[in-house]
């Protein structure tokens, strides 16, 4: 035989080998319900019904099905990360590579309006700020008592020089905050800081993940006791043992598809006295009353001791172990009732999580998740007697929702 | 379904070519062809699956009546073909014009209430494709070009034929026609076609998808900032994009007809390395080109015809074509702007620019083509007039901001890459490696001259045999590249804090 026609044989045999290959292995290995990469439920095959077939959704949810079940699919991703670092693009997903194996997010989904999607933009909508600082002002200066906000920054604003990535963006977005935020909303603008840190090499932020680390929180936490008067009380960084857990990868490291990036420490810092705290789980559900009406009745769906759940350090979203995850509500109180503390409810997102370890030392903690929207904040320094409130919201949800519009 | 998904390439594609091999006699593999066709159609709207086996009927027994009386009685025979063409076309207006007749028709003040867009009413995919195709076979069956397909299945295959069926190219049926019942697949067929599938694949998913997103990022940032080098940058994307979108389906397509022993037409030929756009038309989605000319322009009286008519013919062509590619007025005003360039090249333009520079006849080229894109790429009349004024840093606020210039830096690298892909010379560089090109197996060449379908037995030298190793393990990593990418799009990390 010639050579080429062995050349033809060869393509051939390899192509069909691996169409199929890929749908033996797809039939044979069995459909798995959860992406630890990627943080979410798996699609699994979807109920037959001949209305479904007809109006195209019985094809579109197969379509999904295969995606989501397909074999090898972290890997595969791990290879168009390669790809594209080949391409010279210095980004894959909309994440961005930077110095160090540094990553940050940097396209944001946006709106014009509450509907009508932008695109995956660096650029953010004023008007969309606007709306949430507007709200943020009128509670603000309604509140009966102390107020401060934290919005902090994303990676890709304080680790801009990790990518040389321009900071006009960043920028325009403090400074439109800066402007507009009341002085009664207590606004405390984290950038320079941060940005200053990071430049200095401090591990302010982490790297394959959107949170900023520990000491990141604590810096947040000790600029908030500041504004607040109570620089005598904040417990200096040496009050704190630090626990290091290994081989975190985080939620843009999912995101990026570089799986050749090395794995970072998550930190956890402990006091010592974690035992004596609880926190609980709470929601909120109807009961018939004595009247027969229904009344809202709130009941802790689970407790644990301190604030750490543990069992999430052994899985990849070992940042979830902090507070266990997002709650819509949560309180972290010190055992032994009514101890004469202060109350403190955080409205927050989960850039609030690792400041929680530090603020619940000082406080009684009533922490509420601004996404969830369940009531407004006035309603929830009622109902627990709150002394004082701060909001933790991050940029990346500042301009990607306007949930933040809720408060008022 | 669509070739770049997971679903087809490990489902749909492995199941069919099993099917496809396991039955040996050509009669049953038109079989299969015709049902897994179907499905492939009617993988996301199956009730459409109805409209086309009609229109497919249709033809199918006007056919025969065109076939009985086309020697006998002409009259009665183009009666005959009248009819099924009406029939064909009022699917076509129908399902694809309709609501548009409807909506402009409505901006007259007496008509505003007295009707009202169809609503629930979509397009059936691949219909302006298909329909062509079926047009063919009637006309060329009238005009004795073809012989009259007795065979239902054989004809549903050729109507029907997955490859070609939803995106082009729009195939004559005389040029398959012999193919239909007695094609032959062959090994060298097949592994050509495997080359040739994969690098309309890789066209489409790692070069075309990427010029898209920067495409998207740049139109998008005009909000933000409007910037010149960002429109420029809409444009050159966009550009890129279509180009690679389209002549990488086709790819894929002819690339896949290989694989079951069918050989089309091309649908490219390195369009932008027109020197006019007359030539541009003459490399651009030249199927359709064919069959305008063939169909349209050509029975209204070609060249042939005085200088008035000539005119008449080719407004009428373009008018057309513009409207074919969808029904919104960009797409006519589209087809219009080339028209009328095409008319200033034919009378005095193209003998003007033959005695420039070829870099500058390239220039003028690309800059129209560029032009034209914006008209299409637009739906809205007003976004598009701004685009197009921007590239000239009218009411624009800045050249460039820090942002778009990051941008550009990092699509530079495709964008050059996307450039030279769209010449011939990579192939050239690559086929001369070879010293085969391993492509050709099975090619129709634009003269109309048919490759064979079995490889030149060549001695290789030992550079030959080097690079044909290349070129094989090369298809095969591109191939699971590609794959990776698909993945990769349907991976969607669940970010914590969106909660």
């Amino acid at each position: 035989m010639k050579f080429n026609r062995i050349i033809n044989i060869t393509t051939s045999a390899l192509f069909a080998a691996i169409i199929f290959a890929f749908a033996v292995a797809f039939v044979i290995v069995p459909d798995s319900d959860f992406s630890e990469e990627e943080n979410r439920s798996l699609t699994t095959f979807p109920k037959f019904t001949w209305e479904a077939l007809l109006d195209g959704s019985f094809s579109s949810k197969i379509n999904e099905y295969f995606a989501d079940q397909f074999p090898a699919r972290n890997s595969l991703v791990g290879i168009k990360g390669v790809t594209e670092t080949a391409f010279g693009k210095g980004e894959n997903n909309g994440v961005l590579l930077g110095k160090d194996g540094q990553l940050a997010v940097r396209l944001f989904t946006i709106f014009k309006s509450r509907l009508e999607r932008v695109a995956d933009m660096d650029y953010f909508v004023p008007e969309t700020v606007t709306l949430s600082v507007d709200a943020l002002n009128a509670w603000a200066k309604s509140s009966t008592v102390p107020v401060a906000t934290i919005l902090p920054p994303r990676t890709v604003d304080v680790a801009a020089s990790a990518f040389s990535y321009p900071t006009e963006i960043s920028d325009s977005l403090q400074t439109l905050l800066a402007e507009t935020i009341v002085p009664e909303a207590n606004y405390i603008d984290l950038l320079p800081m941060m940005r200053e840190k990071y430049d200095a090499g401090e591990y302010v932020y982490l790297r394959t993940d959107h949170h900023w680390t520990t000491y990141g929180a604590y810096i947040a936490y000790t600029e908030l006791m500041k504004s607040w008067g109570l620089e005598a009380d904040i417990l200096p960084m040496d009050a704190f043992s630090v626990e290091t857990v290994e081989n975190f990868y985080g939620t843009t490291w999912s995101k990026s598809g570089y799986k050749f990036i090395e794995p970072e420490t998550l930190e956890v810092w402990t006091a010592g006295n974690e035992d004596r705290f609880t926190t609980s789980c709470i929601s909120e559900k109807q009961v018939k009353g004595d009247d027969g009406k229904p009344v809202a009745v709130k009941e802790a769906y689970k407790t644990f001791s301190g604030w750490l759940d543990r069992s999430f350090l052994d899985q990849k979203d070992k940042y979830g172990a902090f507070l266990s995850g997002t709650h819509n509500e949560q309180t972290v109180f010190l055992d032994g009732g009514d101890t004469g503390r202060e109350r403190l409810l955080i409205v927050k997102d989960s850039f609030a999580h690792t400041m929680v370890p530090f603020l619940a030392q000082h406080f009684d903690l009533v922490i509420i998740n601004l996404a969830a929207k369940v009531a407004n904040i006035t309603d929830y320094v009622e109902e627990y007697g709150c002394d004082r409130v701060v909001v933790v919201y991050n940029w990346a949800n500042l301009i990607e929702n306007n949930n933040m519009a809720a408060v008022q | 379904m669509v070739f770049s998904s997971l679903l087809f390439l490990f489902a749909y594609l492995a199941v069919t070519l099993f099917l496809y091999y396991l039955i040996p006699n050509i009669k049953y593999r038109n079989w299969v062809l015709f049902i897994v066709s179907m499905l492939f159609y009617g993988w996301g709207e199956p009730l459409y699956i109805l409209v086309m086996l009609a229109s497919i009927t249709e033809a199918y027994v006007f056919g025969f009546f065109i076939d009985k009386h086309r020697e006998t009685n002409i009259k009665k025979a183009r009666l005959y073909m009248a009819l099924s063409l009406i029939m064909n076309l009022a699917a076509l207006l129908f399902f694809k014009y309709c609501n548009f007749f409807i909506e402009n028709l409505r901006l007259l003040p007496f008509l505003t209430d007295a009707i009202a867009p169809i609503e629930g009413l979509k397009l059936p995919i691949g219909i302006s494709f298909y329909t062509f195709q079926i047009m063919s076979y009637t006309i060329d069956l009238y005009r004795g070009q073809t012989e009259v397909q007795k065979n239902f299945v054989a004809f549903g295959t050729y109507v029907t034929l997955f490859p070609q069926l939803i995106a082009g190219p729009i195939v004559r049926y005389r040029d398959v026609d012999d193919q239909l019942m007695t094609r032959k697949e062959t090994i060298d067929l097949f592994g050509s076609g495997t080359r040739r599938f994969v690098v309309g694949l890789a066209k489409k998913v790692i070069i075309g998808d990427a010029c898209a997103a920067y495409y998207e990022y740049f139109k998008a940032s005009d909000a933000f900032a409007d910037s010149t080098a960002g429109a420029w940058m809409v444009m050159i994307f966009y550009t890129l994009h279509i180009y690679y979108d389209f002549s990488g389906y086709s790819d894929m397509a002819i690339g896949l007809g290989r694989m079951i022993g069918f050989r089309f037409l091309e649908n490219f030929n390195y369009p932008y390395i027109s020197k006019s756009i007359t030539e541009f038309w003459r490399r651009w989605h030249m199927s359709l080109g064919t069959w305008f000319k063939e169909y349209v322009y050509i029975p209204l009286g070609g060249n042939r015809v005085g200088k008035l008519k000539q005119y008449r013919n080719i407004a009428v062509v373009w008018l057309l074509t513009g409207f074919w590619h969808g029904a919104n007025w960009n797409y006519i005003l589209w087809g219009v702007y080339f028209g009328v360039i095409l008319m200033a090249e034919k009378t005095f333009l193209l003998s003007a620019l033959k005695k420039t520079p070829a870099f500058v006849q390239h220039i003028y080229s690309l800059l129209l083509i560029g032009f034209g894109w914006i008209i299409f790429s637009f739906t809205d009349a007003a976004a598009g007039i701004n685009c197009f004024t921007s590239l000239f840093g009218i009411g624009t606020s800045t050249f460039c901001t820090p942002t778009i210039g990051y941008q550009i830096l990092r699509s530079l690298p495709l964008l050059v890459i996307g450039a030279i892909g769209s010449t011939p010379l990579p192939k050239k560089i690559w086929d001369k490696l070879c010293t085969v090109d391993w492509l050709s197996v099975g090619a129709i060449r634009e003269d109309g001259t048919e490759e064979p379908i079995y490889m030149e037995e060549k001695e290789l030298s030992v550079r030959g045999k080097v690079f044909a190793g290349l070129t094989t393990a090369g298809t095969i990593a591109v191939f699971v590249v590609c794959v990776a990418y698909l993945v990769d799009s349907t991976f969607s990390p669940f970010l914590y804090f969106i909660f």
